[in-house]
C-alpha cells in the first residue's frame, strides 16, 4: 500500500505559514506600484462625466502641450478591435471612440513626468460630448423604447441563459406544496486593498511587456492581443504581487493596461498606471444585483420536486464575464439541494452603470440567499425544523444532478450536523432572548469549471543542482497561499522541504500556459499537473539512482532529501548527490512536466447538460445575530461554519480562506453597498464603503470553522476547493438569523438597520390591530 | 466625476503667533484665504474642489493654540489647535469632562485623532460633526479673536446655518472654555452609524444632566444633536420638558417627541430623514437614562 493511499504524509496536511509572509509583512514584496524603471512616466485616465453621450470630438492640443507631458492617446490610436471574454460579448475597447456608456468611462490618457502633471494635462482635454438618454434600471432598459446601449444587442439583452431539466409543468402539477418569492441583491465590490497598477514597455523590437498585478495574466495576454490587434507572440505579460484578487478588473486586460502599452510606444519610456481607490470603486467589475424569482414546489414533507427560476440581471454598461456569471447561476441552482425538475430562465441587461462581473462566489452567493431564505420560509410553512428540511434535500454522494453534476465527496449531512454542533442549534434555536437569533445557511461551489475554451493546466518542475528545484505554472498567487500549497505538492513528491520549492510569479514568456486564478480551481486542476510534474522528476532520478544505486528504479522513495530503497532502507543516497551525478557525468536536465485537462468530458453551454466540475464543495453555517429593536443595527454574535473541502493539504490556508470568504459575505449582508443615483457611484471611498472591521466582526472564540474530511480522487492528494464555498452560505444564513431575532423576513441586500427596524414597526402595528 | 484630485495650487503661509494669523486674515475676503487646522476635511473639500483658496494659512505652527489649561474657577480651557489625541490624555477631561473624552475617542482612529482639533471639528460646521454637540451639553463658550480684539459667545449660537459659523471673515476661533461641571451632573454622547467605528456619524444624541441636590429631580438637562438638523444644535424645547422632572420612563418619551419636532434632518443616500428621527427617539432617550443614571449614582456616593 503506498503512502498516498495510507494518507502518511511528509508535508500535505501541515498547517504551513505562507512563504510570502515575511516579505509582506516586512513591506518588501514589490508590488506593481513599486515598480521604477529609469525614464519612467506616469499615466492618468480621462473618465465620462456622463452615463451615455456620443462623443462629438476630442482636443487634446492644450494638454499635449502642457510642460512635462509626453503624450496623450485617444480610442482613436487604437486599431478600433472590441475585445472581451466570451466570443460572442467582446464588447470592451481600450478607449471609447464614439460613444460612451457609463460615468467613469475611459475617453483618454495622459503621460506625464509626474502624476500631477498628467493629471492637470486631464483638465485640459476638451471633449465636446451628446447627452444621450440613459437607462440605469435593468427592466426598463428591458421595455420598448428605451435607451440602446449596443447596437448587436436589442432590448439591451447582454446575455441569455435558459434551461431544463426533468418535467417542470408536471411536477408542479403534482407538487403538495409550492411557494413562490422574490429576492433583490445589490451592487458589492471586491475591495482588495491593492488598486489596480501596471506598468507598460513598448521595447524598440516593436515587443510590448505588460508588468501587472493579474490574477489570471494569460487571459490579460490573449486580451491585449486582441484589443491591440497583435500576434500573441509580441507581447508578454508579467505577474507581480498581487494585493488582494477576489476576480475582477485583476481578471482581464484593462483599459489602464493597453494605455500603458500605447503611451510608452509613443514615448519609447517605461509608463505606469495606478488607480485611485475612487476610480477602483467607479468603473465597475461589481457582483451582479439581481431579481431573483424563485417558485418552489415539494412534497407534504418537505421534498423539493421543482424549482423555477427567473433571473434579471443588472448588467451594467459592458459584459465583462456576465454571460457565465448568469449561466452558472442556474447551474449552481442544482447544488447542495435534490432538485429533480428545474427551469431557469435568466437575462442580463445592459444599463448605463458600471459593469458587472466576478467576484468571489460569483453568483452563487445571490442563488444561495434567495434558495436558503426560501427554504426557511418552506420549512415554517410545513412545520419542518429547517436543519430537517435540508437534511431531507441533501445531495448525496454518488448523485447525478437533473443538470448533470456527476457528484464526487459531498459530505453535505456531515457539515449540518457538525455546525448544529459547533452553534448549539438545538440550545439555542428558539431559545434564545428577544432580538437575538440563530439562522442556518448552505451552499455549494465547484472546484473549478471545465470550460467551452481553455481549461486545462500545466505545470513544469525543473531540478537545480543543489537539489531545490525551480516549480512553474501558469497559475497566481493572489494572497490566498497558492504559491505555498503547490510547493507543498511538488516538495511531497520529491520528499523535500517546502522552502526547496521556489515557486515563480508567471510570465507569459517562461511560464506554462493556463487559464488563470479563479472558479477555486487552482488547488485541484494545476495542483494536479504540480503533482505530475514531481511524479516525473522522480521517475528521472530514480532511473539515475538506480544505476547508482544497482537496484530497480520501482523499490525507490523520495523522502527527506534522500532517495531509498524501500526493501533496503540502509541503501540510500542524497538526493542531491543524484542531481549532481545526473547533471554533471550525465549532462542530464532533470524536469518534469504535468498537466491536468479534467478529462474529455464538455459541459454544453447552450443546454446546461454537463458536468461543469470534477469535484463539489458543499457548505454549512450557523449565525447568532443581536438585533437593536430601536435602531436596527445588528451585532454579529458568531458564525460557526462547516466544509467539506475534501483533505485540507495546508490546514492553516484553509482556515484562513474560509473564514476569509464568510468575513466578506457578512461584508455583503451587512453593510457594503456601492450606491448608484443615475449611474452616479455616491460612495467611491472606503469610508462610505464599508467593508466590516474587526470590531464589526464576531469575536474570534465565536467564530468556527470545520473541515468534514473526505479524500476526494480527482483531487491532488485528496483536495478540493476552499476559498469560496464558505462564503455562499452566510447571506441567507443571517437573513435567517435575523428573522429569528426580530420576525422580519429580508428579501432585499443590504440587511440595512433602516429595512430591519422598519419590518419591526411593521410587525408591532400588525400586533396592535390584532390585538385591538 | 468627483474624483479626489491633485491639491489645487495655493500659498502657503505658516504663522506661529495668535497675532500673526489675525493680521494675515485681517483684509481677507471669504474665499482669498482659508485656515488649515488638522486638514482631515478641508484637504478632501480642497481636492474635491469644493474649496479652492487663493492662500492656505497653516495653523499648526501657532503653539499658543495648543493648550488644555485648567481654570482658576474651576473650569477647563482648551486650545482650538489641540489635537483630538491631546483632549484623550489630558487627564482634566478624563476625569471630569467624561462626555468630551467619550466622544473624541469614538471618533476616527488613531492616525485622523493624532492630526484632526477641536477648533477644526467645531469650525468646520458640519451637523455631522460629534464634538460640538458633546460640547454644547458642557455649555462650552468659544472665543473668537480677530486684529479687532477677541470676543466670546456660547457654542450654541455658533451655527447660524448649514456650513456656516457667526465668525466675520477677520475672525479665527482660538479657545474653548468649558464652566465647572456642576455637583450630580453627568452626561454622554451616543452616536448612530452603520459600523462599529471610523464611521461617519447618521445621527449623534449629546445629552447631560445636572440633579438637584435631592440627587432625584432634574434641574437641568442639555441636549445637542449632529445630523438632527442642518447644523448641529440644542433642543431647548425637549431640555424644558425634563426640568424640574421628576425622572421616569413616561417624561422620558415626551422630551423625546419634542426633540423629534425640534429636529428637521434630512434625507440623503446616506439615511431617510424618518429613519434618522427613529434613532432621535432612541437615542435621545438612552443618552438621557444612561446620564441620569451615573448622575444619581454620584449622589449615592457622597
Amino acid at each position: 500500500m503506498s503512502a498516498e493511499i495510507r494518507h502518511e504524509f511528509q508535508v500535505i496536511g501541515k498547517p504551513t505559514p505562507k512563504k510570502d509572509a515575511p516579505l509582506k509583512a516586512a513591506g518588501r514584496a514589490e508590488f506593481a506600484d513599486d515598480i521604477n524603471m529609469a525614464g519612467m512616466l506616469h499615466g492618468k485616465l480621462l473618465r465620462s462625466p456622463h452615463p451615455h453621450a456620443r462623443i462629438l470630438s476630442i482636443d487634446a492640443s492644450r494638454a499635449a502641450a502642457l510642460p512635462g507631458v509626453r503624450a496623450v492617446i485617444t480610442g482613436k490610436d487604437f486599431p478600433g478591435v472590441r475585445y472581451g471574454n466570451l466570443p460572442r460579448t467582446r464588447d470592451y475597447l481600450p478607449l471609447a471612440i464614439d460613444t460612451v456608456r457609463y460615468i467613469g468611462e475611459e475617453v483618454a490618457a495622459v503621460a506625464a513626468i509626474d502624476e500631477d502633471t498628467a493629471e492637470e494635462a486631464l483638465d485640459l482635454v476638451q471633449v465636446e460630448y451628446e447627452v444621450l438618454p440613459a437607462v440605469f434600471d435593468p427592466e426598463e432598459a428591458m421595455k420598448p423604447g428605451a435607451p440602446q446601449l449596443h447596437a448587436p444587442a436589442p432590448g439591451n439583452i447582454s446575455a441569455h441563459t435558459e434551461s431544463e431539466f426533468g418535467n417542470v409543468e408536471a411536477a408542479f402539477a403534482e407538487a403538495a406544496y409550492i411557494r413562490e418569492d422574490m429576492f433583490e441583491t445589490h451592487a458589492v465590490k471586491q475591495g482588495m486593498l491593492e488598486p489596480h497598477a501596471c506598468v507598460g514597455v513598448w521595447d524598440s523590437f516593436g515587443k510590448a511587456t505588460l508588468w501587472s498585478c493579474k490574477m489570471s495574466p494569460y487571459t490579460v495576454w490573449r486580451q491585449l492581443a486582441m484589443g491591440l490587434d497583435m500576434k500573441p507572440g509580441d507581447i508578454r505579460v508579467v505577474q507581480t504581487y498581487v494585493g488582494g484578487g477576489f476576480s475582477g478588473g485583476k481578471q482581464e486586460a484593462m483599459p489602464m493596461d493597453f494605455c500603458a502599452l500605447m503611451l510608452s510606444k509613443k514615448t519609447g519610456r517605461p509608463v505606469k498606471f495606478v488607480h485611485t481607490m475612487e476610480e477602483v470603486l467607479t468603473i465597475g467589475h461589481l457582483r451582479h444585483p439581481m431579481k431573483i424569482w424563485l417558485r418552489t414546489g415539494t412534497t407534504k414533507d418537505g421534498r423539493i420536486v421543482a424549482q423555477h427560476c427567473k433571473l434579471l440581471a443588472n448588467g451594467g454598461a459592458y459584459s465583462s464575464i456576465g454571460g457565465f456569471s448568469i449561466f452558472l447561476a442556474g447551474a449552481m441552482l442544482n447544488l447542495p439541494y435534490r432538485v429533480p425538475n428545474m427551469r431557469f430562465e435568466s437575462n442580463r441587461v445592459y444599463t448605463n452603470n458600471g459593469f458587472c462581473g466576478a467576484l468571489r462566489g460569483h453568483t452563487v452567493v445571490q442563488m444561495c440567499f434567495a434558495r436558503d431564505s426560501q427554504l426557511e420560509l418552506i420549512a415554517a410553512d410545513l412545520g419542518i425544523d429547517p436543519l430537517e428540511i435540508r437534511h431531507r434535500n441533501a445531495i448525496q454522494e454518488g448523485d447525478v444532478t437533473a443538470n448533470g453534476f456527476r457528484i464526487g465527496t459531498f459530505a453535505f449531512d456531515e457539515c449540518i450536523k457538525r455546525v448544529a454542533e459547533m452553534s448549539g442549534w438545538h440550545e439555542k434555536r428558539g431559545k434564545l432572548p428577544k432580538y437575538r437569533g440563530i439562522g442556518f445557511g448552505c451552499g455549494a461551489h465547484l472546484s473549478g469549471a471545465r470550460l467551452m475554451g481553455h481549461s486545462a493546466s500545466a505545470a513544469e518542475i525543473r531540478m537545480l543542482e543543489d537539489g531545490t528545484v525551480h516549480l512553474t505554472t501558469g497559475s497566481t498567487d493572489v494572497g490566498q497561499g497558492v504559491e505555498t500549497v503547490m510547493s507543498m505538492i511538488a516538495a511531497e513528491v520529491l520528499g523535500i522541504e517546502v522552502d526547496d520549492v521556489t515557486y515563480l510569479k508567471v510570465d507569459s514568456a517562461a511560464t506554462p500556459l493556463d487559464p488563470g486564478t479563479f472558479g477555486s480551481r487552482v488547488t485541484l486542476f494545476t495542483g494536479n499537473a504540480v503533482k505530475q510534474a514531481a511524479e516525473e522528476v522522480c521517475r528521472q532520478l530514480a532511473e539515475i539512482a538506480g544505476e547508482r544505486m544497482g537496484v530497480d528504479p520501482q523499490d525507490l522513495i523520495f523522502r527527506r532529501r534522500e532517495i531509498v530503497n524501500h526493501k533496503d532502507e540502509k541503501q540510500r543516497v542524497s538526493l542531491k548527490e543524484i542531481v549532481r551525478w545526473g547533471m554533471f557525468q550525465q549532462g542530464k536536465v532533470i524536469s518534469g512536466r504535468g498537466t491536468y485537462g479534467a478529462s474529455e468530458e464538455k459541459i454544453d453551454f447552450r443546454t446546461g447538460q454537463g458536468n461543469l466540475s470534477p469535484a463539489y464543495n458543499p457548505t454549512a453555517c450557523a449565525v447568532e445575530v443581536e438585533v437593536d429593536p430601536e435602531t436596527g443595527r445588528v451585532t454579529m454574535v458568531g458564525l460557526w461554519g462547516a466544509d467539506d473541502s475534501g483533505t485540507p493539504l495546508n490546514p492553516l490556508a484553509v482556515k484562513g480562506q474560509v473564514i476569509g470568504a464568510a468575513v466578506m459575505s457578512i461584508g455583503h449582508a451587512l453593510w457594503e453597498n456601492l450606491i448608484r443615483i443615475d449611474g452616479k457611484v455616491m460612495n467611491p471611498s472606503l469610508r462610505d464603503y464599508k467593508m466590516p472591521q474587526a470590531t464589526d466582526l464576531p469575536k474570534l472564540a465565536n467564530f468556527e470553522h470545520s473541515n468534514v474530511i473526505t479524500w476526494e480522487p480527482e483531487g491532488p492528494f485528496g483536495a478540493k476547493e476552499a476559498g469560496q464555498g464558505a462564503g455562499t452560505g452566510v447571506v441567507a444564513a443571517i437573513a435567517n438569523a435575523i428573522h429569528d431575532a426580530t420576525g422580519v423576513r429580508l428579501t432585499r441586500l443590504p440587511f440595512t438597520p433602516e429595512s430591519i427596524l422598519a419590518g419591526i414597526e411593521e410587525l408591532k402595528e400588525k400586533e396592535a390591530v390584532t390585538e385591538s | 466625476m468627483t474624483y479626489l484630485r491633485r491639491l489645487p495650487k495655493f500659498e502657503y503661509v505658516g504663522p506661529r503667533t495668535l497675532t500673526e494669523v489675525c493680521s494675515l486674515i485681517s483684509g481677507g475676503a471669504p474665499d482669498d484665504a482659508m485656515l488649515l487646522a488638522g486638514g482631515t476635511d478641508a484637504i478632501l473639500q480642497m481636492r474635491r474642489r469644493e474649496r479652492v483658496p487663493r492662500r492656505v494659512i497653516g495653523l499648526k505652527g501657532v503653539a499658543e493654540l495648543d493648550f488644555v489649561r485648567e481654570q482658576a474657577d474651576g473650569g477647563l480651557s482648551i486650545g482650538a489647535m489641540t489635537t483630538l489625541h491631546s483632549l484623550l490624555s489630558a487627564p482634566a477631561i478624563r476625569q471630569r469632562y467624561a462626555i468630551l473624552h467619550e466622544t473624541a475617542a469614538q471618533i476616527g482612529g488613531p492616525e485622523l485623532r493624532n492630526i484632526a482639533t477641536i477648533g477644526g471639528n467645531i469650525a468646520g460646521a458640519l451637523p455631522c460633526a460629534d464634538l460640538p454637540p458633546a460640547l454644547m451639553t458642557l455649555d462650552a463658550q468659544i472665543k473668537l479673536s480677530s486684529h479687532r480684539g477677541e470676543r466670546w459667545m456660547p457654542l450654541r449660537d455658533f451655527f447660524p446655518e448649514f456650513g456656516r459659523t457667526v465668525a466675520q471673515d477677520d475672525e479665527l476661533l482660538s479657545e474653548i472654555k468649558l464652566p465647572r461641571p456642576a455637583p450630580y451632573s453627568a452626561g454622554t454622547y451616543l452616536k448612530f452609524h452603520d459600523r462599529q467605528s471610523m464611521d461617519m456619524t447618521v445621527v449623534g444624541v449629546g445629552a447631560f444632566v445636572v440633579l438637584d441636590d435631592d440627587g432625584r429631580t432634574v434641574r437641568e438637562l442639555r441636549l445637542a444633536y449632529a445630523n438632527g438638523a442642518p447644523t448641529v444644535f440644542r433642543a431647548m424645547k425637549a431640555e424644558a420638558v425634563l426640568c424640574g422632572q421628576l425622572f421616569g420612563e413616561k417624561v422620558l418619551d415626551a422630551v423625546a417627541e419634542a426633540a423629534c419636532s425640534e429636529s428637521s434632518p434630512r434625507t440623503s443616500w446616506r439615511a431617510n430623514a424618518g429613519y434618522r428621527l427613529s434613532l432621535i427617539r432612541a437615542l435621545t432617550k438612552r443618552a438621557i437614562r444612561r446620564s441620569w443614571q451615573s448622575a444619581s449614582s454620584q449622589k449615592g456616593t457622597k
